[in-house]
């Protein structure tokens, strides 16, 4: 798996590092007014050590730099990463060459959930969504999308609204994708705020884990949450904001699949997507495994009806997070290649697989904890992977 | 959810197989429950937490202090409920009563061909599309009736082209369809309609021999005209700009498959197995009409199995009315079927003009009339102006009386968020506009046709899909 923080080595530093997000550039980049750390690699040495020297071009005398452990070696220009003021731990906060980039905005959370991959910290972490500023000021203008995450980012309301004026502001031509748990939104002053943010183009994903309380307050360890997501919903839609719904497949929803589709279809049918996510075997999902874990390979049966009733319902409906091996061939055209790119591994049996450039490989994140049918596709596809998102007839 | 804790919704329920019984909610959200299971949910003693979860996801069942369900309720009849405030979108106009055929079992008093007095004078046209654009409708359907409407060609095309003229200050979206038998087709037509973007609908009842014994014509050749205009269509408008509507007569009840089979052949992907009506020549002629519901009951059963066999075997083939009824069982859509909802569709789904400037209520109102029954007749284009119309008590008092979450026997049953009001079968049949539901024949039918679809949901997975695509359509 590629680590997108490690210690580093601080080398010349006078003082301590300021500020803490850099974007790194080549070495002849100039951009007076921003912090840029240029990469330099010294191929003379054996150790092909690569340094970012922080805030000016390294002609002459070397500046104050950190040297980057092997693990970063992935490190490329482009790349925005948080710099600790020790100068001893690097965090890679944006990939240029990913296709998904999101920000960490707060680790606190009102829901506990069964197979969370991000477990909650109540401790004060305000300082993120400045630090997310500063990451939005450095993106380049050929970003195309931002994630959102957390935690749960509306619970600091004045902060996530400042950071989504910020963002109309600087990068009004991102496309935005807030991860909220939606009780927030419950609250219409909260929910008007946020839409006359008027930011053009941002969908928040919304997690439902059944299509009624009792099951999704277990699964979220909080009571009242089910109550509170769906007025949520039912704010944002009728403030015309979008809204995708998303729901991990997990012991507890697969049961209740078709049925939690026909909730949607029936009750939630302004909502812009739906999201199906295989899990991802991390965070809570670890200690929890007994709990939460179900081999992909033995829900298909409810994944087909799930997805054909919502698909059929004109609702634009992806999977993500899902191995082409393990899914039934009537739900390849909703597959979305969606794994975080760092977090996207191929296993040795997928070695030689004909349709491994277009499946979703597997969370490195997830270790050992993989569907046990995992194979290697032989026959090349008859022909190019139907991307309709529309179910088969029959 | 400990014993006794939850609290029943507003439910209907209905005895519908041996052990099971069907739960409806206001919006025709359903559930199946053995005859145990519903005792012990109603007092309260039932224990099977997967069962109530289902009934709360369905807003059947909710605990005390939720305020989503009945939000989420709310929503969704305001959903069905939501294209009222607009008002009438189909504007049919009777252009003349003349026609070539002469059907057995014709709906309307149809005069010679040559008799030019039945026609709608441009004058009566004109008045006529001014009420229309009366209406808030931001959609308006314009159907051209009759008799033959093609045999008054030239004031289609006049109100054609004037309703055109007319909507370029109302902006609304204007579509127009000719119900005809095709036999009179040309190509003036053909090429006016391509021109216009013109819908056409016509009647094929089934196999030539039952197609031309049914629609009798000189020549004895309905059925090949009829045929060879829906190809004609088909090829030169496109294969969705023609639709076909059958007729059950004593002789179709025998052949569902042949008349079903006849329309796959034609390359037509809808079939509506409708009832004859009780209305007009039929129901004078008893003689050709005289079945019962049971019988045609059985002729639907077998139609809609064998539809859903060519679906298994990949032919694509909807049958209207089951898809009308499904998309009331699982959406929160009316599909604004005038015959099939409420208020009834009287008036608010469809407003009438007559060749002789009279309107109506309903085409079937209409009817009624030919036969001197002037009951729901709701004015004259030349003295009655939108308001007196919609708001006349010719109008009002029938679909006052007929809400059928307020009629006798209809306010209790399971089957009412699927069904409708239908003041003027009523009134035709039984003699006022609500009926006494235990004798009616349109309750008798319907509750047939909701007990098979809901039936063959329940128990067929493929079905179950079938019908819930049609739902969606």
């Amino acid at each position: 798996m590629m680590k997108l923080s490690a210690r580093t080595k601080p080398i010349g530093l006078r003082g301590p590092v300021h500020p803490d997000v850099w974007r790194v550039c080549r070495p002849d980049e100039q951009s007076p007014g921003l912090p840029l750390a240029c990469l330099v690699t010294d191929s003379e040495a054996a150790t092909g050590a690569r340094d970012i020297h922080l805030g000016r071009s390294p002609t002459g005398v070397p500046g104050p730099a950190v040297r980057l452990p092997t693990e970063l070696a992935h490190v490329t220009a482009g790349d925005i990463v948080a710099i600790s003021p020790d100068g001893r731990r690097v965090t890679v906060l944006w990939k240029k060459a990913a296709k998904h980039n999101s920000l960490l905005l707060t680790e606190q959370c009102d829901n506990y959930c069964l197979m969370c991959s991000q477990p909650p910290k109540d401790r004060d972490d305000t300082w993120l969504f400045d630090r997310a500023k500063r990451v939005v000021d450095l993106l380049p203008a050929s970003a195309v999308s931002l994630g959102l995450t957390g935690g749960e980012p509306t619970l600091a309301a004045d902060a996530l609204i400042d950071l989504l004026e910020y963002c109309r502001k600087r990068t009004p031509w991102l496309q935005l994708h807030l991860l909220s748990n939606g009780r927030r939104f419950a609250d219409p002053s909260f929910t008007r705020r946020y839409a006359q943010v008027g930011y053009a183009d941002i969908m928040v994903g919304i997690p439902v884990y059944g299509p009624e309380a009792c099951l999704h307050d277990f699964i979220v360890q909080a009571e009242g949450a089910f109550e509170e997501t769906i007025h949520g919903i039912l704010n944002l839609a009728s403030l015309g904001q979008r809204i995708e719904i998303r729901i991990v497949l997990q012991r507890h929803t697969v049961p209740v699949l078709h049925d939690l589709a026909i909730f949607i279809a029936r009750n939630l049918l302004f909502v812009d997507q739906v999201a199906l996510m295989g899990l991802e075997m991390t965070g809570l999902a670890r200690p929890n495994f007994a709990e939460v874990w179900v081999d992909p390979a033995d829900y298909q049966r409810q994944l087909v009806e799930a997805t054909r009733t919502l698909a059929d319902a004109h609702i634009v409906t992806k999977i993500f997070n899902h191995q082409l091996c393990v899914l039934d061939q009537r739900l390849w055209p909703f597959a979305v290649q969606s794994i975080s790119d760092w977090k996207n591994g191929y296993l040795d049996v997928c070695c030689g697989c004909s349709v491994r450039d277009a499946c979703g490989g597997v969370f490195t994140t997830s270790g050992e904890r993989v569907s046990r049918h995992l194979r290697s596709l032989d026959d090349p596809l008859p022909s190019p992977l139907d991307t309709s998102g529309r179910f088969p007839a029959g | 959810m400990t014993q006794g804790s939850w609290q029943m919704l507003p439910i209907r329920f209905h005895r519908f197989d041996d052990d099971s019984i069907l739960l409806t909610n206001l919006v025709g959200e359903h559930f199946f429950l053995s005859e145990d299971e519903f005792l012990a949910v109603m007092d309260g003693t039932c224990s099977d937490q997967v069962l109530l979860a289902r009934l709360r996801a369905r807003h059947l069942i909710q605990l005390p202090g939720e305020r989503i369900p009945v939000e989420l309720l709310a929503v969704k009849l305001r959903t069905r409920l939501r294209r009222l405030p607009d008002s009438t979108g189909l504007h049919i106009f009777v252009v003349t009563l003349r026609c070539e055929h002469t059907c057995r079992y014709c709906q309307v008093s149809r005069q010679p061909s040559a008799k030019s007095e039945y026609d709608m004078s441009q004058d009566t046209a004109r008045r006529a599309l001014d009420l229309a654009f009366r209406s808030p409708s931001p959609h308006l359907k314009i159907e051209f009736q009759g008799g033959e409407p093609l045999l008054n060609f030239p004031l289609v095309r006049w109100i054609v082209a004037e309703a055109n003229r007319l909507n370029q200050a109302h902006a609304k979206r204007l579509t127009f369809v000719i119900a005809t038998n095709l036999a009179l087709l040309s190509t003036e037509i053909l090429g006016f309609c391509a021109a216009e973007g013109i819908y056409l609908s016509t009647s094929l009842d089934g196999p030539a021999d039952l197609h031309n014994s049914n629609r009798r014509r000189p020549g004895q050749d309905s059925w090949e005209r009829t045929v060879a205009g829906i190809r004609l269509v088909q090829e030169r408008l496109g294969p969705d700009r023609v639709s076909a509507l059958m007729t059950t007569t004593e002789a179709s009840l025998g052949r569902p498959r042949e008349i079903i089979d006849g329309y796959a052949d034609l390359g037509l992907r809808q079939v509506f197995l409708r009832p004859i009506s009780p209305y007009g020549f039929a129901l004078r002629q008893r003689g050709g009409a005289g079945y019962d519901v049971s019988r045609w009951l059985a002729f639907y059963d077998a139609g809609l199995d064998h539809i859903i066999d060519l679906n298994r075997k990949g032919v694509p083939m909807v049958e209207t009315y089951a898809a009308i009824i499904a998309k009331k069982m699982f959406t929160n859509e009316d599909p604004g079927y005038v015959d099939l909802t409420s208020p009834a569709g009287i008036g608010l789904g469809a407003l009438v003009y007559n060749y002789d400037g009279d309107v109506y209520a309903s085409d079937e109102g209409r009817m009624l009339a030919e036969m001197g029954d002037h009951t729901f007749r709701l004015g004259n284009v030349r003295n009655s102006d939108y308001r007196d119309i919609l708001l006349s008590e010719e109008l009002l008092t029938p679909l006052q009386q007929s809400l059928t979450l307020s009629a006798p026997m209809c306010n209790t049953c399971a089957f009412e968020p699927y069904c409708g009001a239908d003041p003027v079968f009523h009134h035709a049949t039984m003699g006022d506009f609500v009926g006494h539901k235990a004798m009616s024949s349109f309750c008798l039918r319907n509750m047939g046709v909701f007990t098979t679809i809901l039936r063959r949901a329940r128990d067929d997975s493929f079905t179950r899909n079938l019908f819930w695509r049609w739902a969606q359509q």
